[in-house]
């Protein structure tokens, strides 16, 4: 039971081993190639550029955005998240369902149907026009 | 989940979809007065639907809803204790949305909205009353909360954007604090039903060291900080002034009436469940002592020097906090004959007459201050020439909070202080009326500058008919409950018999 217990821990240090080995072992090797003079070394300025995260920013970071996307965020996190419950209900919509029966969809047309109030209150109060 | 859980469920459900309701119809109705007949009428659905299944207890057997998670968990109780709560919450909700039906008008297009989130509120609340598991209660509390927040910040000014954002932010911190002691007190017992909680520590005590070991101590005192936050006592009550200043008059009054009673409610469960071994109890009663009177001192002593009327009743209702937590202090383990429902039925019937009274002093500012447009009690001058039946309501629910007879102020601190005395804390009942005594400066003010100053304007104020409604209501309750206390009374004891049994 114990030794079970500890053994988690023995898969965890192995694992932040291989998580520190794999990125200095690449180093150390890129490393060793340019000192054995197998790796040619000629930086140029396109080499040097920054890579991998999209492109070098075009002006300052501080650029005010539109207040009006602030609401329009809030109603598509809303529904955003309303997926996140619907599918692991659809997972699991036929092991309940032998249980619950009928509930389990009631329910989620019940969750749904209060959402579908907000989306409509919001549309009709004008919170989706954009002016 | 069966029918019959949706059968228990049927307050609550008929609140949120009163709500929901309400957000529909002001889409389609252009008259917004509509909105307030139809919440206050809707309302009398939860009401009923909470007399029904009041007569449907039989005797003292709790009804239970039960979740299933391979072994069942009992997580929410129908008991006359939790409906007790429902029908002052309900009541309350209903002379909140009466004396605001003047005051929505400030919000221009968004009346369905306001009521809509009170009424989420306060299925929060009635939720929270019922409720017999930790987590269960969390959840509640945040739902409690969220709208709540909503609505302090609902003015779009920047006082009242403070006072919806402090709102937010240390209900969130005082809801952390509360997880972190329920976190605690899991990790000690194994479990997060109140009952079950109560059966594991019967194991664990050893009656030797306090609360049975440092752990549960600090488990405990997290708990109780987290819920000062909600009750607003002393040290914990920095965020309610203003909260209280910022907040619409409505939410104000909401905030002071409902979502204290919601707080006390899961109070006395949590502790009179789950910690009511004697050993317990005998220490926990000791914190709410102290607790209770720094609490009254405090918020009677700063109330003194508030010129804004929304915040000296801030103060007050800090005050009256510590006055209601005498009757959590009050526990029968503290003397062998006592009377072992004195104390929590104190609260109950001490929260009933503070209600009535809040909401009628409440309803009277709010019906003035809507008209004259300031908060300060200054510019109540010469109201009592101005606005007679308002000013004399307004006097009359001062007159109660101090605790002069014939009203049930009095009747309701003569019976806390007496639940004290008998459980030998007298020196918590001198505190409490030595603190009446200071209360009665501040508050007669209000009534001297209403009654001998001259008015600054001879214009006369009025109000309108559901706002003349909820003030003759509130003052009616507050009149008759102070003759006549007996039924509120027994309602009251027989509400608490399921905590001690």
């Amino acid at each position: 039971m114990l030794d079970d217990y500890f053994r988690q821990y023995a898969l965890l240090a192995i694992f932040a081993a291989f998580a520190v080995a794999v990125p200095t072992g690449m180093l150390l090797m890129s490393w060793m190639l340019s000192i054995m003079k197998i790796r040619p070394q000629k930086p140029s300025l396109i080499k040097q550029a920054i890579y991998e995260c999209g492109f070098e920013t075009l002006s300052g970071r501080w650029s005010q955005f539109n207040f009006r996307f602030y609401a329009f965020a809030l109603i598509f996190v809303v529904f955003d998240v309303e997926v996140v419950f619907l599918f692991p209900w659809a997972a699991s919509f036929g092991v309940m369902s032998a249980t619950f029966g009928a509930f389990v969809l009631l329910e989620m047309v019940v969750f749904v149907g209060i959402l579908v109030v907000g989306w409509l209150y919001a549309w009709r109060k004008g919170a989706l026009e954009w002016s | 989940m069966t029918t019959h859980d949706i059968y228990l469920l049927s307050p609550e459900i008929s609140m949120a979809g009163l709500a929901i309701l309400l957000i529909l119809v002001d889409l389609v109705v252009s008259r917004k007065s509509i909105l307030t007949i139809v919440a206050v009428l809707g309302l009398a659905v939860p009401l009923a639907l909470s007399i029904v299944l009041w007569f449907d207890l039989t005797d003292q057997a709790a009804t239970q809803m039960k979740a299933d998670f391979g072994t069942e968990i009992v997580t929410f109780v129908v008991d006359k204790f939790s409906l007790f709560f429902k029908f002052l919450l309900v009541g309350a909700t209903a002379l909140v949305i009466l004396a605001s039906s003047e005051y929505v008008s400030k919000f221009k297009n968004f009346h369905g909205e306001f009521f809509a989130l009170i009424l989420f509120a306060t299925s929060g609340m009635m939720l929270l009353a019922s409720t017999v598991e930790l987590i269960t209660i969390y959840v509640s509390l945040e739902l409690t909360a969220l709208p709540i927040a909503a609505l302090a910040a609902f003015m779009r000014d920047s006082r009242s954007s403070e006072a919806g954002l402090k709102f937010l932010i240390l209900s969130a911190i005082s809801s952390a604090v509360l997880l972190y002691g329920m976190v605690i007190i899991y990790g000690f017992t194994g479990t997060t039903v109140l009952a079950d909680i109560a059966t594991q520590l019967g194991g664990l005590l050893d009656g030797e060291s306090a609360f049975g070991g440092n752990a549960l101590l600090f488990g405990v005192i997290l708990v109780i900080a987290g819920f000062g936050f909600k009750i607003s006592s002393v040290p914990f009550q920095m965020w309610a002034p203003d909260v209280y200043e910022g907040s619409p008059t409505p939410v104000t009054a909401f905030l002071s009436v409902a979502s204290k009673a919601a707080g006390f409610a899961v109070i006395l469960r949590v502790f009179y469940i789950a910690f009511s071994a004697e050993i317990l109890s005998v220490d926990w009663s000791a914190v709410f002592a102290v607790l209770a009177a720094v609490s009254m001192t405090f918020g009677n002593l700063v109330a003194i020097r508030q010129n804004n009327i929304k915040r000296m009743l801030g103060y007050s209702t800090i005050a009256h906090a510590g006055y209601l937590m005498v009757g959590l202090a009050a526990v029968a383990s503290r003397t062998p004959d006592a009377d072992a429902i004195i104390g929590p039925s104190g609260v109950l019937f001490y929260l009933s007459g503070y209600a009535i009274t809040n909401l009628a002093a409440f309803s009277a500012v709010i019906a003035i201050s809507n008209r004259i447009n300031s908060d300060l009690i200054d510019s109540f001058a010469g109201m009592a020439r101005r606005a007679p039946f308002l000013a004399g309501v307004l006097g009359f629910s001062m007159i109660s909070l101090i605790g002069v007879p014939p009203t049930v102020g009095f009747m309701s601190k003569i019976y806390i202080f007496g639940a004290a005395v008998d459980t030998n804390l007298e020196w918590l009942a001198v505190t409490g009326m030595v603190n009446s005594v200071i209360s009665a400066y501040y508050y007669l003010r209000v009534v001297k500058v209403m009654y001998l100053r001259e008015p600054i304007d001879d214009a006369p104020v009025g109000s309108a008919l559901p706002m003349k409604l909820a003030v003759m209501v509130t003052m009616a309750g507050t009149a008759f409950f102070g003759i006549y206390p007996t039924p509120l009374i027994n309602l009251a004891r027989s509400a608490v018999d399921v905590l001690v049994s």
